[in-house]
Order: C-alpha cells, then sequence, then structure tokens
C-alpha cells in the first residue's frame, strides 16, 4: 500500500490520462446514443474490454481530443470540478446537459494490484449506463450539435488563458443558457467511488424539447 | 413456479434500469439457464398483459440458414421487431428464446455483451455452474496436476540435450547398471578413472554445480579418447623422473582417470566436472592423448595453454591437483583439493617457483604423502630453528636450507 499526496504529479498524471480517455469515449458513445450524429458514422471499437462506439470523422475525432488535451491539466492539477456535454438544438438551446462531476481525493492509499482492474469495471459501468440512457430520456429534436463547457476553480480560468495560447486551441467563457437550464429535469444514470477518483453522472433534460 | 422472479427481474429492469439477460438472471438468483429463460419470458408476457411502460427484449434464433448455395446453422441474436422477419429467412428453426429484457430500445449488441462479462466476471469460477453445456471430461485441473503438467512442458526441453551427457556424466554410478552406450561401459571397465576425476576435483569444484550438459558430452568425449591412455603402463613408469615429471603429469592424470576409479558417486561426479572443465581450455586433448607413452611428446601439452597445469615451477601459477596423480599417493588438499604427491605436495599451493625447486627434491624422498605431510610440517618447524641463525635474513634460504639438509 502506497500513499501518494496530490503533490505527486504522477498521481495526477495517471488520473488525468484515465479520466481523459474515458471522458473520450463517454462523449462518443453520447453522440452515437443521442443520435447528435448519424450512427454510419461510428463504428464499434474496444475499450475496457467492451465493445464501444467511436466516431470515424476525423474533424469530429481531433475536435474531442484537443478539447480533452486542454483539460487534462486541469485535472491533473484538480482544477476541474465538471465536464458538461451539452446538446444543443438549432437555436442554441440546450436539450440536455450530460454532468461529468469529478472529484479528486487529496490523500489516497494505492494498492497497485486491483486499482486499475476495479476503476475499469466501474468506468464500464458507467459506459454500460450511457447505453441505456435512451429508456429514461425523451428523444431528441432533429439538427443538434453539441459542446463541451469545463466548471473550474477560479484560479485555474488564468491557466486556461495560458493553455489557450499554447494549445492555439480557442476557449471562451461559455454562455449563461447553456450553463444554466430553467427547470432541467434530473436523472442520476452512475456514480462511482474509488482510490483515485469519485465521479457521478446526471443528465439533466430541459422539459420540453421541441 | 414461485412468482417472486418477477419482481425480481421488475426491480432490475423498471428500478435499476439494468438489462437483464438469461444468464445473468440465472447467475443472480442461482438458477439454470433454462429456466432464466423461462422466467424472462413469462415476466414479459406478464408485463405485456398488464400493459405497464413498454419493454424490449432480444430473442436469440438458432437454426438452419440457406444462404449462396450453401447451408449453415445460424445462431443469431436479433431485436424482437425484426424477430418474425428473420425467422422467415430461416430454413429450419431450432430454438427461438429470449435473450434478454430491457427497457431502453437497443440500437447495436454492444451492451448485452457488456452485460454478460461483468456478470461472468464476478461469478467467473462458478459461470457455468448453470450452463446447459455440458462435458463430462472437461474438469478443471487440480493445481498439483497443473504443476507437473508445466514441468513436463519445461523438462522435455534439457531432456534431449542431456540424455547423452547424463548418461556419461552417471558413468561410475551407473555405467554398471545400464550398459547402455559404449561409453557406459568404458567409464565402468576403468577403475582409474575414479583417481583421476579426483583430481580433477579441486579445479572443478567451484564448476560442479555448473555442468552443463554440452560439457557432460564433451566429458563423454574425452572420456572415449581416455580409453587409449591406459593402454601402455610405460608412461607410468616414467613418471618417477623429475625431469619427466611435467609431461608424464598430464599423461598420468589423463591415464589416472581411465585407470582409476573411485566406488564413490560423488567423487565420479566430481571427475566428470573435472573433465568437463579440462577439455575447455585444452583444444588439443585428442593431440595430447596419444602422447602419452612418450614423455617426449608430451611436451607440446606443456606448451599448450593449459592453465590448469599444476606445475608451478613453469608458469608460476596455481597448482593443478588434478594434473598431479601418483598411484600411491592422493590426499585431500587443505581445499579440498585430491593432489597425487611427487613429493611436493604442500609446496603445491604456493606460486612460487622456490617452491616447485624445492619440490623436484622432494620427490626423490618418500613417496609417502601422509607421512610426508606430518613429516614436512614437523621438519619445518625443527629445521626453522636450525637455519634460523644460519640463515636470518633469507626467508628462502631457510626453506632451501630445509630441503638441503636432508
Amino acid at each position: 500500500m502506497t500513499t501518494l499526496t496530490r503533490q505527486d504529479l504522477n498521481f495526477g498524471r495517471v488520473v488525468a490520462d484515465v479520466l481523459c480517455e474515458f471522458l473520450e469515449v463517454a462523449v462518443h458513445l453520447i453522440l452515437y446514443v443521442r443520435e447528435v450524429y448519424p450512427s454510419g458514422i461510428f463504428q464499434k471499437r474496444k475499450k475496457y474490454n467492451i465493445p464501444v462506439k467511436m466516431s470515424c470523422h476525423p474533424d469530429l475525432n481531433q475536435y474531442i481530443q484537443d478539447t480533452l488535451l486542454c483539460i487534462k491539466p486541469l485535472i491533473e492539477k484538480n482544477d476541474a470540478e465538471k465536464v458538461v456535454v451539452v446538446i444543443v438544438d438549432k437555436d442554441h438551446r440546450p436539450v440536455e446537459r450530460f454532468v461529468f462531476e469529478i472529484c479528486q481525493p487529496p490523500l489516497l492509499s494505492i494498492s497497485s494490484d486491483s486499482l486499475l482492474s476495479h476503476v475499469e469495471q466501474l468506468l464500464r459501468a458507467f459506459i454500460l449506463k450511457i447505453s441505456v440512457c435512451d429508456a429514461v430520456l425523451t428523444s431528441n429534436p432533429p439538427g443538434c450539435s453539441f459542446s463541451v463547457l469545463v466548471h473550474t476553480r477560479d484560479a485555474a480560468t488564468r491557466n486556461m488563458e495560458k493553455v489557450q495560447v499554447m494549445k492555439d486551441f480557442p476557449w471562451i467563457v461559455a454562455d449563461e443558457q447553456e450553463v444554466h437550464m430553467k427547470e432541467p429535469r434530473l436523472v442520476p444514470l452512475k456514480s462511482m467511488t474509488s482510490d483515485i477518483i469519485k465521479m457521478q453522472l446526471y443528465v439533466e433534460e430541459r422539459a420540453q424539447k421541441t | 413456479m414461485d412468482e417472486l422472479y418477477l419482481d425480481n427481474i421488475d426491480e432490475f429492469v423498471n428500478d435499476h434500469n439494468k438489462i437483464v439477460t438469461y444468464k445473468s438472471l440465472s447467475l443472480a438468483l442461482g438458477v439454470h439457464v433454462n429456466t432464466a429463460k423461462q422466467m424472462l419470458y413469462h415476466y414479459l408476457e406478464h408485463k405485456r398483459k398488464e400493459s405497464s411502460p413498454q419493454l424490449h427484449a432480444t430473442y436469440l434464433v438458432t437454426g438452419k440458414f440457406v444462404g449462396n448455395g450453401q447451408t449453415c446453422h445460424k445462431v443469431s441474436i436479433v431485436r424482437e421487431d425484426q424477430l418474425e422477419d428473420f425467422k422467415s429467412k430461416m430454413s429450419l428453426i431450432v430454438s427461438v428464446h429470449v435473450y434478454s429484457v430491457q427497457k431502453a430500445l437497443l440500437k447495436d449488441s454492444g451492451p448485452l455483451y457488456s452485460v454478460d462479462y461483468d456478470a461472468v466476471k464476478d461469478n467467473l469460477k462458478n459461470c457455468s455452474k448453470y450452463s446447459a453445456i455440458r462435458c463430462a471430461g472437461a474438469e478443471p485441473m487440480s493445481p498439483l496436476e497443473l504443476q507437473q503438467t508445466l514441468k513436463v512442458q519445461i523438462h522435455p526441453q534439457p531432456e534431449p540435450e542431456s540424455s547423452g551427457t547424463n548418461r556419461g556424466t552417471n558413468t561410475t554410478s551407473k555405467s554398471n547398471t545400464k550398459p547402455q552406450k559404449g561409453i557406459m561401459g568404458m567409464f565402468s571397465n576403468k577403475p582409474a578413472v575414479k583417481n583421476t576425476s579426483n583430481e580433477v576435483k579441486p579445479e572443478q569444484k567451484e564448476d560442479t554445480a555448473v555442468v552443463c550438459p554440452l560439457l557432460l558430452l564433451v566429458l563423454v568425449v574425452f572420456a572415449i579418447l581416455l580409453k587409449v591412455v591406459p593402454c601402455s603402463p610405460q608412461p607410468c613408469e616414467k613418471q618417477d623422473s623429475a625431469a619427466a615429471v611435467q609431461h608424464q603429469k598430464d599423461s598420468r592424470s589423463k591415464t589416472k582417470r581411465v585407470e582409476d576409479a573411485d566406488s564413490e558417486e560423488e567423487k565420479m561426479d566430481k571427475k566428470k566436472r573435472r573433465r568437463i572443465k579440462r577439455p575447455d581450455p585444452d583444444s588439443s586433448d585428442e593431440d595430447v592423448i596419444p602422447d602419452s607413452p612418450q614423455p617426449k611428446e608430451s611436451q607440446p601439452r606443456e606448451i599448450s595453454p593449459k592453465k590448469e597445469k599444476t606445475e608451478t615451477g613453469r608458469s608460476g601459477m596455481k597448482v593443478r591437483k588434478r594434473r598431479r596423480v601418483l598411484k600411491s599417493q592422493t590426499y585431500l588438499d587443505d581445499d579440498g583439493c585430491m593432489v597425487t604427491e611427487k613429493g611436493f605436495v604442500s609446496e603445491s599451493y604456493s606460486e612460487s617457483e622456490d617452491d616447485f625447486q624445492a619440490s623436484k627434491p622432494a620427490q626423490r624422498e618418500s613417496s609417502k604423502a601422509k607421512p610426508n605431510l606430518s613429516s614436512k610440517d614437523d621438519d619445518k618447524k625443527s629445521q626453522k630453528k636450525a637455519p634460523a641463525n644460519s640463515n636470518k635474513g633469507a626467508k628462502q634460504a631457510s626453506i632451501v636450507g630445509f630441503f638441503q639438509k636432508k
């Protein structure tokens, strides 16, 4: 059993890598399940020893990768509180918000034997829940698009500007209407607690989507 | 059938929003898979009669399918809305049963695999406990059997390499009992081999534990060649002369190895080890052996780059016990090495040339090794006192004086 602290950069990087990998799979799966893009652009891939759907469109893939690349430094430093995948309609009004609340413990003890397998099992459960979220959500109107929001602590926004300059990937302050939804219907999907991270996923759904 | 299972399935499907497959249900409730299939079917029928929220189901269809002029046995999972269409395409339907029940309309079969993956993983040791597919001969191996199979997989590799060498290594112990090869017979017929091998013991002591099967094979070959040596008794007699000591030692050592043979298995093992070591630096063993009858011809042995030679006077190297072979004198050295003495056994460990020179006249002394040990020690003590006054400033002179007095 090894006790690590947040000051251990390796630990932060490990968590950031694991989480960014999962978020990439989750975003692709959300886009597939909620039919944001036609199902024809998605192909079956393998992650966490289960089949998942991933887009094969290069621009879409690059966009998702760049987004998560900018989020990774925030996760490393535990500055990211939430990562939200917002599905907006043609009028740029949010229809659904898949909220990933992230919390990392400051002090932890790692047992290298089963740590990753347990986390993998929990992430697999998240993927499965996203796959069947159709049952608890109403269908979306056609022509929807999506965006990714990151809720950070105050001091982290300055770092985001620096990262923006370095990465050449523009990050802007989110619109209020995308951040907050009027009278959303809260649908919890899944929560997990592990040695390295705590995360819960819920969906804020607009009551009337059309 | 007990109706409680309906509540269980309803909890899984509606409350937890889970995908319930017949396999996961059978593992969760501990029932046979066929029973689980019937449960799902009854639950589906029950819920649809109650006109409860819409449920979706998938079916497993197996049967004969004719495609491209070929008939094949097809097993497919189809959604309920595609079931009738799929059944119509089958030439023969063997079985149709409910595969899963869930609230969501699945777009692909990926989540079905995920559900069974976790269910099987959680019950890895009992995943086939309720299965309908059984094989009486398929039983898990016990840990003991598993270890044995692993050993069998490992052992066959060294076995073919050592099959020939082991027989050679086990010469003295098994040669008499297992005359499977001519080599074995040669070792068994030559008791001198044991004594000669004892000489090699001290040199090859360190290597005893690292005997390579290939080296053992070389040993066997060497032993075959050694068989030629003991045929000529003359080199043994000629070894008495001091001038021919060096040459004869090699021949004697080899003859000894062939002629003398220890009855103990350990000595024979050590012999083999010595023999193994010897051929390594000696690339001309085959050339040396025929020269043994003639001491003159054995001179090339000295020239040959044999680090194992025991002639300290020449090279000033460490004495190689195995080289010193005397029929009458064999004893264990302080290092535990077998040494045959011609008179300079005690100096054999020293690396200086004086010891060698002193050993020459010592060879002319009584040939008994054991009494020489004690006598030499006593002589050293006594003579150290005597020449101490005469040879105060020269330590070597005192040793020389020891030999001169005699």
